[in-house]
């Protein structure tokens, strides 16, 4: 069965890149442009429930970590990697102790991406 | 007599503090101005010179305004001690009611020349010694306002980094991504082609670099630069830096060796920062040395302290150059020959995460025949080191 990934990025070509990678590395893509999408998109009957999500930390609307901090409460196990532009922001992201799977920094290493993606599914 | 001292006392703290003002300003431009140069490539040397010479000058110019204003708190202070003591002998009558209020204007004077910027008087008494009061509280506050404005100035500088680093990492992750894309159908693309992305990808691995660097000098400066430090055995440390290098060093002609002192102490340090330390320093001898070069890495126990030592046969340094290695922006003058990619800010960096851990990063050359680079990290449980002087083996 393929895994499925939804990703979250306020940036469109940042989206591109990382469904082309993806999709590249036989996953199928699911794609948001902020958090309120991805609660959203979570909560669709229509869409598929994603086997993980890849969301960016700081979108317009929702931040990636809102979201995530919305779909724990509601109860969603989902593993959620977020994607960081920089170490003070996964340091803020880690201190609002909500349970993080992993975190991707910008540039993205696609090698490492894939090796938690894998590893997380 | 001592309201007019004061007023001249006042008056001469405002010019000053316009002419500090201005000149720091036009130092500004010229260093804006060599930067310029610097990026297009126009004199590199002289420019650097330039970048240097004009942050010595605004050190130097901080220094004087610093002490011009202890000094026209002082001339105040002076004035009004000495007119204390001829009244004293004129007015013996109306000294005792002077006497209060000017004590207070000649401490406050010393506290706010020690540094005090809230030193301010109670304005009150004759009228003399209330119009000075009233200065001096005045001319306190002026200086307390201009030190907010220059506080706030280099918090707003930090901020700006902060966020324009941010800012520039989605671009470049799109650009390095896209970059690496292509490469991925690299035998689709002629060798032309292939060369060209290859081209782009250099550079924006480069542009990544600068932008950890600056970001990491901004957090320095903020304070906001941070370890996590954990026991660490010093030799796997050294290996992985070496490992990382090897493939550079190695296109180069180079030889890199090391050699690890057996039964090393672990150092508490973090690890990936020290990483970046060493590698920094690998990176600097390789890029500085010509191909060919040997280059040697050395770990050995120095009392409490474990001291990694990175050694090249290069170019060396000059004493003069060998001072300012330390400083931002500064870079050693390679060969024509030689591309050098720093950033002139790594040694920087490196001196700043170094010193976190409570250690010391020192630096011996001789011009044409090598230089060599010292870091000494304490070892776990050792008692903390002394200053850098104490460092130089």
């Amino acid at each position: 069965m393929t895994t499925r990934v939804l990703i979250a990025d306020d940036s469109e070509t940042i989206l591109l890149l990382l469904r082309t990678r993806l999709e590249m590395e036989g996953y199928e893509v699911v794609t948001a442009a902020d958090g309120v999408e991805v609660i959203e998109l979570m909560h669709s009957e229509a869409v598929p429930a994603p086997d993980i999500l890849l969301l960016d930390a700081m979108m317009p609307r929702k931040s990636g970590i809102d979201a995530l901090r919305e779909l724990r409460a509601a109860g969603v196990e989902t593993p959620v990697l977020i994607v960081s532009a920089h170490q003070d922001e996964m340091d803020a992201g880690a201190a609002t102790d909500v349970e993080v799977s992993g975190y991707i920094t910008k540039p993205i290493d696609f090698d490492r991406l894939f090796a938690c993606i894998a590893e997380l599914t | 007599m001592l309201t007019g001292l004061a007023v001249v006392g006042v008056a001469r703290f405002l010019q000053q503090r316009q002419d500090f003002e201005n000149a720091t300003a036009r130092s500004y431009q010229v260093e804006i101005a060599a930067r310029n140069r610097l990026t297009e490539g126009i004199h590199p040397a002289t420019a650097r010179t330039a970048i240097v010479a004009q942050q010595h000058k605004r050190q130097a110019l901080r220094n004087d305004i610093d002490g011009e204003t202890r000094d026209t708190a002082l001339l105040v202070g002076a004035g009004l001690i000495a007119g204390l003591t001829g009244a004293a002998l004129l007015f013996s009558g109306l000294i005792s009611s002077m006497r209060r209020p000017l004590e207070e204007l000649v401490g406050a004077s010393g506290r706010l020349a020690g540094g005090d910027l809230e030193a301010r008087v109670k304005v009150g008494g004759l009228s003399e010694t209330a119009t000075l009061g009233a200065a001096f509280n005045e001319m306190a506050g002026e200086l307390q306002r201009r030190a907010g404005e220059r506080d706030q100035l280099e918090t707003m500088k930090d901020e700006f980094v902060l966020t324009a680093s941010h800012e520039l990492r989605s671009p470049l992750t799109s650009v390095q991504g896209f970059a690496e894309l292509l490469m991925l159908e690299r035998d689709k693309l002629s060798p032309a082609q292939a060369d060209t992305v290859e081209i782009i990808l250099d550079n924006t691995r480069h542009l990544v670099r600068l932008l950890n660097d600056l970001l990491d000098l901004a957090r320095s400066d903020a304070g906001r630069l941070t370890i996590k430090p954990a026991p660490t055995d010093p030799a796997p440390l050294v290996e992985d830096a070496v490992r990382t290098m090897r493939s550079q060093t190695e296109t180069a002609n180079q030889t890199l060796h090391f050699e690890i002192e057996p039964g090393l102490p672990r150092i508490t340090v973090d690890r990936d920062r020290i990483r970046q330390v060493l590698v920094n320093l690998l990176t600097n001898a390789h890029e500085y040395s010509p191909r060919g070069a040997s280059i040697e890495v050395t770990a050995a126990r120095r009392g409490f302290a474990v001291e990694i030592a990175v050694s090249d046969d290069g170019p060396g340094m000059a004493e003069d150059q060998l001072e300012h290695i330390f400083e931002r922006f500064t870079r050693g003058d390679a060969g024509l020959t030689q591309h050098v990619g720093g950033t002139g800010l790594g040694l920087a960096i490196s001196k700043s995460l170094v010193e976190l851990h409570g250690g010391t990063i020192g630096a011996d050359s001789t011009p044409g025949l090598g230089s060599t680079f010292r870091v000494l990290l304490p070892a776990e449980q050792a008692p903390a080191l002394g200053e850098p002087e104490r460092v130089e083996v």
